[in-house]
């Protein structure tokens, strides 16, 4: 358990602001009306039921989805639309549900897929690959090799992703979010599928990334312990709504989350 | 045994990142150049090098042209046909407007002009995929072969609507037109093809070559990541041109000497799509295996069994080697979906630990 001090979370800056987000298709409400901070350098944990809209809160976040109404906040500008690679440039990355890698590039190309927007050269040096533009793709190499030895991914870094088994690919996904060196970074379902050894590995990982990069992060996870270890803060959202906001330890005794959880008694 | 990397360590990430790490390769390459640059000038015949080699190198031009495109970006297109054509009758303006250019700056300059059409036929890729799109590169297709036939301005108001190469020299030597020998054009045809090759394996093997395979293999996540779709897809659809520009040019002027619009029909387009498909996507080495199989086996399949004496009607050989092309491509699909340029993965992959199996 790591729960800073009340006190010390609120005097956070507060990095990502939702306010009153709503997102539907068609007559059917994703997410109703709701509201919630990130704060610089904390872990949020974005649970809930299955269907309970977190995916799309995500979407919503990074651009891919536009909210039917409300305001997002990213570092101190409110944005009302935003494309994708837009939320990128602006520093949020993120990893996805069901693994989106680049299944055709070996893991070091994807991870240096990753380090494109940081990548300035333009066509003319990349067909000579030579001088300036070699020297920037051994400099980006370097990053990439120092992820792979964090990630602990060095002897299959030459290996075609698509191969991989799905732990590691789970892995190779954070690398690539990673290269991005994200403010803010999403982790759909990290530890999704994975047994309790690779939950540990990955969960070590994300405490990592926390604390020595300072990164962002906000996780949705189904594995309750996981979140309650790892997160500074937890969101609850059910059906759309948010029905918790706060400390693990207070989401836990919450009763709504209770009720969401295990069904309510009529 | 012999081909394996033991011994060759790196030492720096330049050296890691090279197109071919292995001293092996490097060397096999540097013959291939040799045998291309020295021995077939010099030991082959006319028909060798006019009929099997200057052709085969367009070909594979062409089909790296249109690898880059679907192999590397996944945009699958019939166009490319077309876009030769676009090269090859923009050379043609531009030489007959401004005959003292030099025709190699027109040749590779012409390719700029199809660029530039084939990026503004790629504007639908943001919206549309795979066999949609194809049917919209047929768009193109139809469009520019009616062009070629109907706009007369395009072949100088000719009145066979045919473009006719015209005579021009390289230091005095004649290079294209009637007079140019085949040795001439072969070595031209072979460093314009060189050049381009390396500059095709530069591209895919930095940045940009990254960001189109991002965006093949899963383009939400590659705008997730800060790749703008519409710009990537545009830069392939006008590199892809370019390449297949050149291709067009450099085929009515240092093979044809002459074409008309049905040299860049539908067919054109069909041929250079399955030498990619066949040779493999995705793969440099694939184009040219591809056109290798579909350009050069025919011709060798037509040619060698009067040479054994072996006395066969030339309508017949014509029909045989039809079907045992046919038999061909259906056995290489099957062996290996992943095109020849994979077999020969696989193949060097076992060299590696030859004479063992693992």
């Amino acid at each position: 358990m790591r729960a800073p001090a009340a006190g010390d979370q609120a005097a956070r800056e507060i990095l990502l602001s939702m306010e009153n987000v709503s997102l539907s298709f068609g007559g059917v409400n994703a997410i109703s009306d709701v509201s919630f901070d990130i704060r610089k350098g904390e872990i949020c944990a974005i649970i809930g039921p299955n269907g309970a809209g977190k995916t799309s809160m995500l979407n919503v976040i990074n651009g891919f989805y536009t909210p039917r109404q409300g305001r997002i906040t990213f570092k101190g500008v409110a944005r009302a639309k935003m494309r994708p690679y837009e939320a990128a440039e602006r520093g949020i990355a993120r990893t996805f549900q069901n693994v989106a890698l680049f299944r055709g590039m070996s893991a070091l190309d994807n991870i240096m897929a990753g380090r494109t927007l940081k990548m300035k050269r333009g066509l003319l040096w990349q067909m000579l690959r030579y001088g300036p533009a070699m020297a920037e793709e051994v400099e980006h190499r370097r990053v990439a090799e120092e992820i792979i030895d964090f990630l602990h991914i060095k002897d299959i870094r030459k290996v075609q992703v698509g191969r991989l088994p799905y732990g590691l690919q789970k892995r190779v996904e954070l690398g690539r979010a990673l290269a991005m060196e994200p403010e803010l970074l999403l982790l759909d379902e990290p530890m999704a599928g994975m047994n309790l050894e690779e939950k540990e590995d990955m969960s070590r990982f994300v405490l990592d990334v926390n604390q020595h990069f300072g990164t962002t992060i906000a996780l949705i996870e189904h594995d309750m312990g996981v979140v309650m270890d790892l997160s500074d803060r937890v969101v609850v959202l059910d059906h759309g709504v948010k029905i918790a906001d706060g400390t693990p330890d207070e989401v836990k005794s919450d009763r709504n989350v209770i009720d969401a959880y295990l069904g309510v008694a009529h | 045994m012999l081909y394996r990397e033991a011994g060759q360590y790196k030492t720096s990430y330049q050296a890691d990142q090279a197109v071919f790490p292995l001293l092996q390769d490097r060397v096999g390459l540097l013959v291939i150049l040799f045998v291309a640059y020295v021995v077939i000038p010099l030991t082959g015949n006319d028909f060798l090098i006019n009929a099997v080699m200057t052709p085969f190198l367009i070909f594979s031009l062409a089909a790296i042209g249109l690898n880059l495109l679907t192999g590397y970006t996944g945009l699958l297109s019939l166009g490319s046909g077309a876009f030769m054509g676009v090269g090859a009758y923009a050379c043609y303006k531009l030489t007959t407007y401004f005959p003292d250019v030099n025709i190699i700056i027109w040749i590779v300059a012409s390719g700029f002009v199809a660029a530039l059409v084939g990026a503004i036929f790629g504007l639908p890729s943001l919206r549309i995929k795979g066999f949609y799109l194809a049917i919209a590169t047929l768009a193109a297709q139809f469009f520019l072969e009616w062009s070629f036939t109907r706009v007369a301005w395009l072949y100088n108001h000719n009145v066979s609507g045919a473009i006719e190469v015209p005579q021009r020299t390289l230091f005095g030597v004649p290079i294209t037109g009637p007079n140019a020998t085949a040795e001439t054009r072969y070595l031209i045809v072979l460093t314009i093809v060189v050049g381009m090759t390396w500059v095709a394996s530069n591209i895919v093997h930095g940045r940009i070559g990254r960001m189109w395979m991002a965006v093949r293999d899963m383009d939400i996540a590659a705008e997730l990541m800060g790749i703008r779709l519409l710009p990537t897809k545009l830069l392939a659809f006008a590199v892809s041109s370019f390449y297949c520009g050149v291709a067009g040019a450099m085929m009515v002027f240092l093979w044809y000497g002459g074409a008309e619009s049905t040299v860049f029909s539908i067919n054109q387009s069909f041929t250079i799509l399955f030498m990619i498909i066949i040779g493999g996507l995705g793969s440099l080495l694939g184009a040219y295996l591809g056109a290798a199989l579909i350009f050069v086996l025919p011709i060798v399949l037509r040619f060698v069994p009067p040479k054994l004496g072996i006395p066969v009607h030339a309508a017949t050989v014509e029909h045989i080697t039809f079907m045992i092309v046919g038999a061909l491509i259906i056995f290489f699909l099957i062996v290996e979906p992943h095109g020849l340029a994979r077999l020969w993965q696989i193949g060097k992959q076992k060299l590696r630990v030859w004479p063992f199996p693992y």
